[in-house]
């Protein structure tokens, strides 16, 4: 079974990554490599689905003369496609952008209920009437999501949790849903069965009556082997690479150019309308509804279903979904009662109960799941395999990185900026209670410039980054960017508006691979709309390779060529810095803010990064460096200000700066007595942050 | 004017079982989805010793909590505390905290059976008029209860250092342990104090309604919406939590029915949320990069 890291692993196999073993990369990734790959994805792409389909026509072959004998088997398939239908939704939820709901039943329940009711008491065509369950689900999660899309964790859970009870008390208690008659009832419908549904002519037959082929098996299965090929899809797209970043950190999301809160509530949306699609795939093949079944119980088996199966995989839900609505089903759980029995008659446990401690011992022995447990150790072989066959040893030790840079690499920003101020920030300030932490700070870029931010620690010089790239919203002044007003705008448009940064400490994902981090940073993350995402256009192919080619580049020229495959949180510090600058890079930014990017550096590797600064400028790009190291502020900026206590003290160039006496006195703390020794406070400083 | 008296009596209750979540989300960051569990917990062991005549009532109530007390401090020790392990992120905990609470209904459902079994122990017959609203003495005196516990611990952690180690171990439990303090035993402590609140208020709700292992379920919905209403992160959010949503859903109940009751209850919370995600009375915090 593949899952997504191992097509990852193969992926790499791709003519792309040839290069990487060649001599110092002359950048030429030609077209027919690029066409190649594009083959090779399409043909994974298409094998996939046709085996989906393939899986999802062999299920229902028992049932395709409608004996009675294959009615509990036609059933028990559209248990686990309804099932699997929900997991998936769930999936994207849990597993991408790690918002554990709780609620999914709910929406199981809302989609069932729904089109029922359409159907039955409002007169809907039934298969309007699925479209209009569907698309309350998407409302009830609309509101939901904007209600909780403030929150993280605890919170989330429990309100997706209330929820679900609420509409299950609703369901229970509602007298147009019959209570504990059910729905449709004799009372009010005549009827405890729903007609089949008729649409274009024919006639889809639950699996109820001998005899009769259960003809609505057909679309049941296709269609949920539709929404896991496009499941697939989204997960493997920018789209879902923006999930996985919001999983990761919400902050990091945002500066790749994601619009969090939006992008949060598509996911909850697309994941309550797969909820209710759930719920509908019920109704078809039972024609009834219980309302107890619709309890907490549900809503935690498809939590179950996602976690069991493998959160965060392609197939995890499916396989998850398969394998505990099996166990439900079957007598197993039952020999399991009847066993303990024979031990002690009161003290047991039976069927919630052993769902219960089956969850338990996956958290405990498999919190990957299946499907991630078996990719955890079928990937790394897969991995080494490649490895092997390409020459190439991805290890992190020796050399590579920083002080490996390929400046040829360097490319000009795609939107040259005009000659003249690009960055200006006027009487920017920002108060944390009554603390100043930046007072009233002027600041001008220079298109085509360094310019170097150096002060004490403490002096506000982070916090200025911050106001800048909009993780706080200043308290006055403003600030300007290629003539438009960026004052406090949220991180995600001053990311678009083609300001990349870095962080004092490396923000990565530590458990993806160098490679995937670097894919991260380009804007599709942010901008690939959802349709796109799921439907996979051909241009969707192009752009991957495009990007696959670039990412690479990247790598090359920040000396990490040969570390792609590696998983991000093992790289050495240093490494992961320069992957920083790399993924930033990839975002196509004008301006980039770096936040002490020399911190924790080797010697050999702050030179590295000093020529790669250096190139950078000359090809266009204005920086804006945040440093306590002094011989890298001194090699490469054109102007430096120094900051202390969140006002300015001196503005320069490096050599002026470092000469002043304010200056000095800031490091040291104490006046200054010789004015001759304008390095001095640089080895003092770059001693006190090697810590 | 009836809505609002019994609304506040309800809201009392509901407050009681809050303030088991705050107090554990207070010093784990972790809620125990099992906590209506943990009420029928409380009733059942009290109703397996109230035949022991010797005993006074007192101490039947002791055994309840004390059960309760010391199968929450060992869930926290084996099935939280191992799943916490991740970082801020990690919500494996509330999956295994659901899953203790299937298990532990199943296992009561299987050993005492679904139905409800009269509990006499600390029952108390009556009613008293409250400005002109009957109300049982029995829901009086655990909405008095929670008022009660409620001071109780703000004034111990006001004015003793288990405020303190209990706000430290909540900030950075790594830091703390190297100030001598075992976040560990911090955890379970306040665990134990926690599920014993729980099992308190089902033994003293089963003297009304019946010891069952469903018992505490309609209150779980109700007390973690009280909780987060009032704010997860004070103790004093219970109470103003309870007072509000008692209130609200009564009235709401009396106006359009028992369903549209929770529903107001439901959309109170979401409208706190929206407005003060973490809570009336929950303070936020700044992230700083």
């Amino acid at each position: 079974m593949s899952t997504v890291q191992q097509e990852s692993a193969t992926r790499s196999e791709g003519p792309g990554r040839r290069r990487a073993g060649g001599s110092g990369g002359s950048g030429g990734t030609g077209t027919p490599d690029r066409k190649q790959q594009v083959r090779a994805a399409l043909r994974r792409d298409l094998l996939f689905s046709a085996a989906a389909l393939v899986v999802a026509i062999l299920v229902i072959l028992p049932g395709r003369n409608g004996e009675g004998t294959s009615i509990s088997t036609m059933q028990l398939v559209a248990s686990m496609s309804a099932m699997v239908v929900a997991a998936v939704g769930l999936n994207l939820l849990v597993g991408y952008a790690k918002l554990v709901s709780l609620g999914q039943g709910g929406f199981y329940a809302i989609g069932a209920y729904g089109s029922a009711y359409l159907t039955l008491d409002a007169g809907w065509h039934p298969v309007l009437a699925i479209v209009g369950a569907l698309a309350l689900c998407g409302v009830v999660g609309a509101v939901t999501a904007l209600a909780t899309m403030r929150m993280r964790g605890p919170q989330f859970s429990v309100i997706t949790l209330v929820l679900a009870v609420l509409i299950e008390r609703i369901l229970n208690e509602g007298n147009a849903f019959g209570r504990l008659a059910g729905y449709p009832n004799f009372a009010q419908h005549d009827t405890t069965v729903m007609e089949p549904v008729t649409f274009l002519g024919i006639t889809f037959t639950p699996p109820m009556i001998a005899g009769e082929v259960a003809t609505v098996m057909v679309p049941i299965v296709v269609v949920t082997a539709i929404v896991v090929i496009l499941s697939r899809n989204i997960v493997r797209s920018p789209w879902g690479a923006s999930l996985s970043a919001i999983g990761e950190s919400e902050m990091l999301a945002s500066h790749l150019g994601v619009a969090v809160f939006r992008r949060k509530v598509s996911v909850f949306v697309l994941a309550s309308v797969l909820g209710g699609l759930g719920g509908v795939i019920a109704v078809q093949a039972f024609g009834h509804l219980q309302p107890e079944t619709f309890d907490i119980f549900l809503t935690i088996t498809i939590v179950l279903a996602v976690v069991f199966g493998g959160s965060g995989t392609v197939l995890g839900p499916v396989v998850g979904s398969v394998a505990i609505v099996w166990l439900e089903q079957s007598d197993l759980l039952e020999q399991v009662t009847d066993l303990q029995r024979e031990v002690s008659d009161s003290w047991y446990l039976s069927t919630t109960g052993l769902v219960g401690v089956l969850f338990l011992l996956t958290l405990f022995l498999m919190p990957r799941g299946i499907v991630g447990t078996l990719g955890r150790s079928v990937v790394p072989r897969v991995r080494g395999a490649v490895a092997g066959r390409r020459g190439t040893t991805p290890t992190n030790e020796g050399d590579g990185g920083l002080d490996d840079v390929h400046t040829e690499d360097v490319r000009a920003p795609s939107h040259p900026t005009p000659d003249g101020v690009i960055l200006s920030l006027r009487g920017l300030g920002k108060a944390f209670g009554g603390l100043k932490a930046v007072d009233r700070m002027d600041l001008d870029v220079e298109h085509g410039s360094i310019h170097a931010i150096i002060g004490p620690n403490g002096a506000g010089k982070s916090t200025l980054a911050n106001l800048v790239t909009g993780v706080y919203k200043p308290s006055e002044g403003t600030a300007t960017f290629l003539d438009r007003d960026i004052t406090g705008q949220a991180p995600h448009l001053v990311s678009r508006a083609g300001i990349g940064r870095t962080f004092q400490t490396p923000q990565l994902f530590h458990d993806e691979t160098v490679l995937e981090n670097v894919l991260a940073g380009f804007p599709d993350t942010g901008r690939t709309p959802l349709w796109a995402a799921a439907l996979k256009p051909p241009s969707r192919y192009r752009r991957d390779a495009e990007m696959h080619a670039e990412a690479e580049r990247l790598l090359e020229l920040v000396g990490l060529a040969h570390a792609g495959d590696l998983l991000a949180g093992e790289l050495p510090y240093g490494k992961q810095r320069a992957l920083e600058i790399a993924r930033a890079l990839a975002g196509d930014p004008s301006l980039v803010v770096l936040d002490e990017p020399a911190a924790g550096l080797l010697a050999t590797e702050t030179a590295g990064l000093g020529d790669l600064l250096l190139t950078l400028k000359a090809e266009g790009y204005s920086l804006v460096v945040v440093e306590h190291h002094m011989d890298l502020v001194s090699k490469v900026a054109d102007q430096v200000t120094c900051m202390e206590q969140g006002r300015l003290l001196a503005r320069g160039s490096a050599a002026e700066v470092l000469a002043d006496e304010r200056v000095v006195a800031a490091y040291l703390g104490k006046p200054f007595d010789e004015n001759e020794h304008g390095a001095a406070p640089a080895a003092d400083t770059t001693e006190g942050d090697d810590q | 004017m009836e809505p609002v008296i019994i609304g506040l009596v309800l809201g009392g209750m509901y407050a009681l079982l809050a303030q088991s979540f705050v107090l554990t989300f207070v010093t784990t960051r972790t809620l125990n989805f099992a906590v209506g569990e943990f009420v029928a917990v409380g009733a059942f062991a009290t109703l397996a010793v109230a035949s022991w005549g010797w005993l006074p009532t007192v101490g039947k109530i002791a055994i309840g909590v004390l059960a309760a007390a010391l199968l929450g401090a060992l869930v926290y020790r084996f099935l939280v505390l191992p799943f916490t392990t991740q970082g801020e992120h990690d919500v494996r905990w509330l999956l295994s905290t659901v899953a203790v609470s299937f298990v532990l209904l199943n296992l009561m459902n299987n050993v005492e059976g679904p139905s409800p079994q009269r509990s006499e122990t600390a029952k108390l017959d009556g009613a008293v008029d409250l400005l002109g609203v009957g109300v049982s003495k029995q829901q009086l005196l655990l909405a008095a209860l929670a008022l009660v516990i409620s001071l109780g611990l703000i004034a111990v952690t006001q004015r003793t250092s288990i405020g303190l180690v209990m706000r430290a171990v909540s900030q950075d439990p790594d830091t703390t342990s190297l100030m001598g303090v075992s976040p560990r035993v911090v955890g379970m402590g306040s665990y134990a104090v926690a599920m014993g609140l729980a099992g308190l208020a089902g033994i003293l709700y089963a003297a009304n309604v019946g010891a069952s292992p469903v018992m505490g379920e309609p209150l779980l919905v109700a007390s973690i919406a009280v909780a987060i209403v009032g704010g997860l992160g004070s103790l004093w959010g219970p109470l103003v939590g309870g007072a509000l949503y008692g209130v609200l859903s009564q009235v709401a109940s009396y106006q359009w029915g028992a369903v549209w009751g929770e529903t107001a209850g439901l959309l109170l919370v979401i409208a706190v949320l929206v407005w003060k995600p973490e809570g009336l009375l929950g303070r936020r915090a700044e992230v700083k990069l």
